[in-house]
C-alpha cells in the first residue's frame, strides 16, 4: 500500500477509540492515520484512504494490520540505566528493541518520572546493530558500529550526530498498574517496507 | 510530509520491477556519491512487492544491513512529462567508486526531499519571473522581466561602465550554467565586478598551494585511506563530507592510520580517531601557522625530513628563479607586495629561516595556540620519524576552510612546506590537497579582466576587485546575484545589508507603475541617482537579497530538472540527468543567461539545450584538472552527444583530466602530480594534452617551491582581534545535517526538527561564568567588527597590512549582534564559540571582520570575536520535540 499523509478527523478517531485516547496522543501532533492505528485495539481492518497524488482523488481500500499489545516488563523491576531487551512488533527481522529507564524525563516516556522509553535497536541509516551501545551519561544509543550515528533517547530517538535517515523508531508504551506494554511504533523499522511485515 | 513537524512514517511503497532507473550523483557535498532514482507512474496504482521478483531492487524485504532499504525520507512524488510519478532516490548499491556499495550521508540520503512537490515545504519554489511593483514582487512573464532587466543593464554599462554591472554567482552549480554565466559576465559584459559565492574577489582560495605547485584536488580518495599518518587541518570530514570519512579514512584508521585533527572543536570523526589512537590538536583560531611551523621545526631539528624526495622534487636556488618570467617572483603573491617575504633559495634556505624564527619554537607555538606541547612533538614524530628499518611513514595532509579561511596566505604557505618536507604530494598514500566543500562545477567561458580592477597593490600588480568594498563605496549600480545569499555569506554581514538597504529600498526611485517603460525609467533614475538595481536568480526567494532588495527575480531550475555535468573531489566527472519537470516556468541558469544576453544584444548564446552548452565549453576545460575535451571527441566519433557519452559512465563517471589511448578509448586520471605514473612514450595521442600536472607539480620547473610563511604578515590583525576581557572567539563552520544556507534543509521536517534555528556551542566553563544553560536563548554581539573601507592605491610594501590600514583610517568599527540557542558542551575549546556558518536569519559571519587577507584578498571568515549573554529560554529547552543537547562527540 502507499504511504498516506492525510490526517484523519480526530472526531472519527474519538468515535472509535474513545476521547481519552485522543487526549493521550493528540498532544504529540495532529492526529493522523498512524496514530489512529496505534491507538486502536482492532488487529486488522480495512479503511478508505485518499490517494493525494493520484490523477483522481479516488478513495481506495487498503488492508491494514495493527500493532499487538505486548507485555514487556514490570515497572517495579526496572533499574535506572539498565536496559532490557525485547522484540517488537513481532519476532521477525529487526524486531529487537531496547526498554530503558533513563532517570530523566523523556519525550514519550512513561512511569512516574516519565523516563521509561523503548526504541528499535537497528540503526535507521544502514541497519547497524545498536545492541550494547547504551550510554547512560548521555542517555544515548550509539555510536553505530557501521557509520557512528548516535541517537538521543530523551528526544524521541532523534539523531545526535550522524547519518540516520530518520529518528530511531520509538516503541509506544502503556503502563497498566505495574505492567508495561508495547502498543505501537513511530517510524519505519530499518530493512522493512512496512513495520507490520517483518 | 506537508507539516513542518516531522511525523515518522511506518511504511513505504516499493518500486515495481519495471520502474525507470536513472543513475545520477548527489547534489550536495564535494564527495558526490552515486545515486539511483527509481521512478514509476502514479497512474495505475502499481507498487512493487516484498519478494525479490516483485520489486526493482530484486531483493527480499526485510533487506540485509547495508541493503537497498528505503526510508520514508527517500520517497517523494514528482511530475514527469506532465504526469505524477513516484520517485525513490537511494545511494547506488552497485557503486564501485566513491560510496562503494551505496553508503550515504544524512544529506544525500534524504535528497528525495529536495525535489519539488507542492504538498511538501518545497512548495515555495520560485515558479515564475517577478518584478517588484508597488513594493511587492509580482509574477510576470519572462518577456516582461527580461526586457526590463536588459534595458536597465544596458543603460548601466553604457553610462556607468562595465564595472558598475556586478555578477555575484555560485561557482559550482554545474558546468553548463557556470560556463554560460562566465561567458556572459567576463566575455560579453567584461566586468571586473565579478566574483563567486564564497569570496569578495575572484582570487584563489589556497595561495600557498599555488605557489608550491599543488593542485587543490590532486589526490585520489584511496590516498586518504592508504596514508599511514594523516594530518587533517580545519575540518572533520565525518561532519561535512561524510563518505570521504566513513568509506575512505575510517577504513584507514581501522588499518592503523594515525590521524591528527587540527581544529578547535571535536566532532564524531575526531572522537572516533582519538579512540583509535589518533590525536586532536585543539588549537585556538588563527594560530595554525605557528603549530604547523613548530611541527616542521621539530622534524628538521631531528633530521626527519624526506631528503631523497627533497633532493629530487624541490627547487633549488637557481630553479626557484628560473624560467623566463615564470619564476616564483612572477607568482601573484610575490609580485604584489611582499618581495622576498616568501621565496627561498631551496630547502636549506627555508630551514635556516624556519629555525631563526623564535615564534616557531614549540614552547611558543604551544602557548599561543593553547595546546599541550607534547602534541607538537608527537605529530612531528608520527608524520616524519623514520622507522628502525629506515622506512618512512607514508604521510598525507588534508586542509579545508577551518584552516585556510583564517590567515589564508600564511597558513597555506606553511602547510605546503610541511607537506614537502615529509615527502607528501606526488605518490600513492602520500598526498596533499583540499578535502573540499561543494562539488566542482566551474567552467570558464571568459577571462577575468584584471586590468579593469581598481585594486592596485604595491609592486605594480592588480588584484581582482573586492566586490563588497566596491559596492560599499557605491560604485555598483546593477547587482546580478545568482544562486547565493551574498550578504550572510560575506563577513560583517549586517553593515553590508545596511548598504544594500540604502542603495535599493531607501532610494526614492521605486516602481509604482504597471507600465514597462515607466518601470525601466524609474530604475534608470535609481541607478543614475547613485542607487542600485538588484536582479536575483535562484530556486527559492532568499531573504534579504531576493525577498527585500531584488527588483527582478528569475526562477531557476536545478538538480534533476535539466541534464547537467559536474566533478567531485577526486575530479570524477559525471552526468546528472534530468528526471522530472521543473516547477512552473522555472528555467535552468544557462537558459536565463542566454535569454538575457541575447536581449542585451550579445551574440553566441543560441544554445538549444544544456548539452550544446557543454559541447561548446568542452575545449575550455583543456589543461584543467577536469579536462573532459576528449570525451566530446570520443562522443562525436561514436555519433553520440557529449551528455550521452558521459551518461554511459553512470555513477562511476570518469576522472579528469581525460586522455585518449591509441585505440581511441578514454583514460581517466587517478591522481594529479603522480610521480609514479608512466605516460605514453611517444607523446600525446590525438588531442590529448599531457600537461605538467599529470606527473609533476604546477610550478615553473615541475618541482615544488618551498616557501616561507612569516607570522608577522598576519600577527598584527590576530593580536588586535583576539578576545579581550570577557569576549570569546566566535568561529563557525558546516554541520553535517545542513547544506550551505539550508535552502533544502529548512524545508525538510526531519532536519528542521533537529536544527530549528542557529545555535552556538559553548564550553561549560564559559557557560557557567555567564549563567548560560543548554537551550537558553543567547545574544552574541560586538561593537568592534572591523570593516575595511576605501579602494586605495598601494605604494609602500605594507600599505595593506592591518596596522597601516588602521593607522591611515581605512578601518571602521561596526556593531553586530545575532541570536542563537545555546548548547553547552566540552567538545568546543574553552574561550571559543562555534556556530553553523550560514543561517540566513542568524548569520555567524556578522561577527567576522570584513578585512581581507592583504596578500590574497580572501576573508578571515573563521575569526569572529564577540560577547555572549543569556536573553531568555528557548522553546527547545524544556520540550522534547525539537533539537538535542546531547554532545556530538560520543565515541
Amino acid at each position: 500500500m502507499t504511504v498516506q499523509h492525510s490526517p484523519l478527523d480526530p472526531a472519527l478517531v474519538a468515535s472509535i477509540n474513545g476521547p481519552e485516547e485522543v487526549a493521550k496522543t493528540g498532544k504529540r501532533c495532529v492526529m493522523n492515520r498512524r496514530q489512529f492505528l496505534l491507538t486502536s485495539g482492532i488487529s486488522t481492518f480495512t479503511i478508505m484512504v485518499a490517494l493525494k497524488s493520484g490523477p483522481s482523488a479516488a478513495k481506495v481500500p487498503a488492508v491494514v494490520s495493527t500493532y499487538k499489545r505486548k507485555f514487556i516488563a514490570k515497572l517495579s523491576e526496572l533499574k535506572q540505566d539498565e536496559p532490557l531487551d525485547f522484540t517488537y512488533p513481532d519476532e521477525g527481522a529487526y524486531a529487537e528493541s531496547i526498554l530503558v529507564k533513563l532517570g530523566r524525563e523523556a519525550g514519550g516516556g512513561i512511569g512516574p518520572q516519565k523516563d521509561i522509553v523503548a526504541f528499535s535497536y537497528t540503526c535507521t541509516h544502514q541497519g547497524g546493530p545498536l545492541q550494547d551501545t547504551y550510554k547512560a551519561a548521555d542517555k544515548a544509543l550509539g555510536p553505530c558500529p557501521l557509520h557512528l550515528t548516535t541517537f538521543d533517547l530523551t528526544r524521541h530517538g532523534i539523531f545526535i550526530s550522524g547519518q540516520a535517515y530518520q529518528s530511531l523508531p520509538q516503541v509506544l508504551l502503556e503502563l497498566d498498574g505495574d505492567d508495561i506494554y508495547a502498543v505501537g511504533m513511530f517510524g519505519l523499522i530499518y530493512g522493512r517496507h512496512d513495520n507490520l511485515q517483518g | 510530509m506537508s507539516t513542518p513537524y516531522y511525523i515518522p512514517e511506518t511504511n513505504i511503497p516499493l518500486p515495481p520491477v519495471d520502474a525507470d532507473v536513472i543513475s545520477t550523483a548527489c547534489d550536495y557535498c564535494i564527495v558526490a556519491c552515486g545515486y539511483k532514482v527509481y521512478r514509476w507512474p502514479v497512474k495505475g496504482g502499481k507498487v512493487g512487492g516484498a519478494m525479490a521478483g516483485e520489486n526493482a531492487f530484486n531483493v527480499d524485504f526485510p533487506v540485509d544491513p547495508l541493503g537497498p532499504w528505503v526510508a520514508p525520507n527517500q520517497y517523494n512524488t514528482v511530475m514527469h512529462n506532465g504526469e505524477p510519478h513516484h520517485v525513490i532516490i537511494i545511494p547506488d548499491k552497485d557503486s564501485e567508486h566513491v560510496n562503494i556499495a551505496g553508503n550515504s550521508s544524512i544529506r544525500g540520503g534524504a535528497i528525495a526531499q529536495k525535489v519539488y512537490n507542492p504538498q511538501t515545504p518545497t512548495r515555495d519554489r520560485l515558479k515564475s519571473p517577478m518584478v517588484r511593483m508597488f513594493g511587492v514582487l509580482m509574477p510576470v512573464t519572462w518577456d516582461f522581466a527580461m526586457e526590463i532587466a536588459a534595458a536597465v543593464g544596458k543603460h548601466v554599462i553604457k553610462k556607468h561602465g562595465e564595472n558598475a554591472y556586478c555578477v555575484k554567482t555560485f561557482s559550482y552549480g554545474f558546468m553548463e550554467n557556470t560556463y554560460a554565466i562566465t561567458k556572459y559576465a567576463l566575455n560579453s559584459v567584461s566586468t571586473a565586478n565579478f566574483t563567486f559565492h564564497d569570496t569578495p574577489s575572484d582570487v584563489t582560495s589556497t595561495p600557498g598551494f599555488r605557489d608550491a605547485g599543488f593542485d587543490n584536488f590532486g589526490p585520489a580518495y584511496e590516498d586518504w585511506r592508504d596514508a599511514e599518518t594523516l594530518l587533517i587541518c580545519g575540518t572533520d570530514p565525518y561532519e561535512t563530507k561524510t563518505i570521504l570519512f566513513t568509506d575512505w579514512i575510517m577504513p584507514g584508521i581501522q588499518n592503523g592510520q594515525r590521524t591528527i585533527f587540527m581544529v578547535p572543536r571535536k566532532t564524531g570523526g575526531i572522537a572516533y580517531a582519538e579512540k583509535n589512537g589518533g590525536m586532536w590538536l585543539d588549537i585556538q583560531p588563527g594560530t595554525d601557522l605557528l603549530v604547523v611551523n613548530a611541527i616542521a621545526r621539530v622534524i628538521v631539528e631531528n633530521g626527519w625530513e624526506d631528503t631523497d624526495w627533497i633532493q629530487k622534487w624541490v627547487n633549488n636556488k637557481w630553479e626557484s628563479s628560473s624560467g623566463f618570467g615564470q619564476g616564483t617572483r612572477n607568482t601573484p603573491w610575490q609580485w604584489r607586495t611582499t618581495w622576498g617575504k616568501f621565496q627561498t633559495a631551496g630547502f636549506e634556505d627555508w630551514k635556516e629561516w624556519l629555525l631563526s624564527q623564535d615564534e616557531f619554537a614549540p614552547e611558543n607555538a604551544a602557548e599561543i595556540a593553547q595546546i599541550d606541547i607534547e602534541k607538537i612533538y608527537k605529530a612531528a614524530e608520527w608524520m616524519a620519524k623514520p622507522r628502525e628499518d629506515g622506512t618512512r611513514p607514508k604521510t598525507s595532509l588534508m586542509i579545508e576552510k577551518g584552516f585556510y579561511w583564517s590567515n589564508n596566505t600564511g597558513n597555506t604557505q606553511a602547510i605546503s612546506a610541511l607537506g614537502i618536507v615529509v615527502g607528501a604530494g606526488g605518490r600513492p598514500g602520500q598526498v596533499i590537497g583540499r578535502a573540499g566543500g561543494h562539488q566542482r562545477g566551474g567552467l570558464r567561458g571568459g577571462k577575468y579582466p584584471r586590468n579593469k580592477s581598481p585594486e592596485k597593490l604595491p609592486g605594480r600588480r592588480r588584484r581582482a576587485m573586492d566586490t563588497d568594498r566596491y559596492l560599499m563605496s557605491g560604485h555598483t549600480r546593477f547587482a546580478h546575484v545568482i544562486g547565493n545569499t551574498w550578504i550572510q555569506s560575506m563577513c560583517g554581514s549586517q553593515s553590508l545589508a545596511a548598504k544594500f538597504d540604502e542603495l535599493t529600498v531607501q532610494n526614492p526611485h521605486q516602481i509604482n507603475s504597471f507600465d514597462k517603460q515607466e518601470i525601466i525609467d524609474t530604475l534608470i533614475k535609481r541607478v543614475d541617482s547613485g542607487g542600485m538595481v538588484v536582479v536575483n536568480q535562484d530556486i527559492y526567494l532568499v531573504d534579504p537579497i531576493g525577498a527585500r532588495y531584488a527588483d527582478i527575480v528569475f526562477p531557476a531550475s536545478g538538480w534533476g530538472e535539466d541534464s547537467f555535468t559536474r566533478a567531485n573531489g577526486e575530479r570524477r566527472i559525471r552526468l546528472y540527468p534530468k528526471f522530472y519537470d521543473a516547477p512552473g516556468d522555472a528555467k535552468p541558469d544557462w537558459w536565463i543567461i542566454a535569454r538575457l544576453a541575447t536581449e542585451m544584444g550579445y551574440t553566441g548564446f543560441d544554445w538549444k539545450n544544456s548539452n550544446e552548452v557543454l559541447e561548446e565549453g568542452a575545449r575550455f576545460s583543456r589543461g584543467s584538472r577536469k579536462d573532459f575535451h576528449l570525451v566530446k571527441v570520443a562522443a562525436h566519433r561514436e555519433g553520440k552527444t557529449l551528455h550521452e557519452k558521459l551518461g554511459e559512465y553512470g555513477t562511476a563517471g570518469i576522472q579528469g583530466p581525460v586522455l585518449m589511448a591509441d585505440d581511441g578509448s578514454l583514460i581517466g586520471t587517478k591522481r594529479l602530480h603522480d610521480t609514479t605514473r608512466v605516460l605514453p612514450e611517444d607523446g600525446p595521442i590525438g588531442a590529448s594534452r599531457l600537461g605538467k600536472k599529470l606527473t609533476h607539480f604546477n610550478s615553473q620547473t615541475g618541482k615544488c617551491n618551498i616557501q616561507k610563511s612569516p607570522w608577522s604578515l598576519f600577527s598584527d590583525y590576530w593580536a588586535w582581534l583576539k578576545p579581550k576581557q570577557d569576549e570569546l572567539w566566535v568561529t563557525s563552520g558546516r554541520i553535517n545535517e545542513r547544506w550551505q544556507s539550508g535552502y533544502d534543509d529548512r524545508r525538510r521536517p526531519y532536519i528542521v526538527q533537529r536544527w530549528p534555528e542557529n545555535w552556538v556551542e559553548i564550553h561549560p566553563d564559559d557557560a557557567k561564568a555567564r549563567g548560560i544553560e543548554n537551550g537558553d536563548y543567547v545574544m552574541l554581539y560586538s561593537e568592534r567588527i572591523p570593516v575595511q573601507t576605501d579602494t586605495i592605491v598601494g605604494v609602500e610594501g605594507d600599505d595593506f597590512s592591518f596596522s597601516k590600514l588602521m593607522e591611515n583610517g581605512h578601518i571602521e568599527l561596526t556593531k553586530a549582534a545575532i541570536t542563537a540557542v545555546a548548547i553547552v558542551t566540552p567538545a568546543v575549546k574553552k574561550g571559543l564559540l562555534y556556530m553553523d556558518f550560514l543561517h540566513t536569519a542568524q548569520p555567524a559571519n556578522a561577527l567576522s571582520g570584513r578585512v581581507v587577507d592583504w596578500i590574497s584578498g580572501n576573508y578571515n571568515y573563521k575569526m569572529g570575536v564577540g560577547r555572549i549573554r543569556k536573553i531568555g529560554t528557548s522553546p527547545y529547552k524544556n520540550s522534547f520535540r525539537s533539537m538535542s543537547f546531547a554532545r556530538r562527540d560520543i565515541a
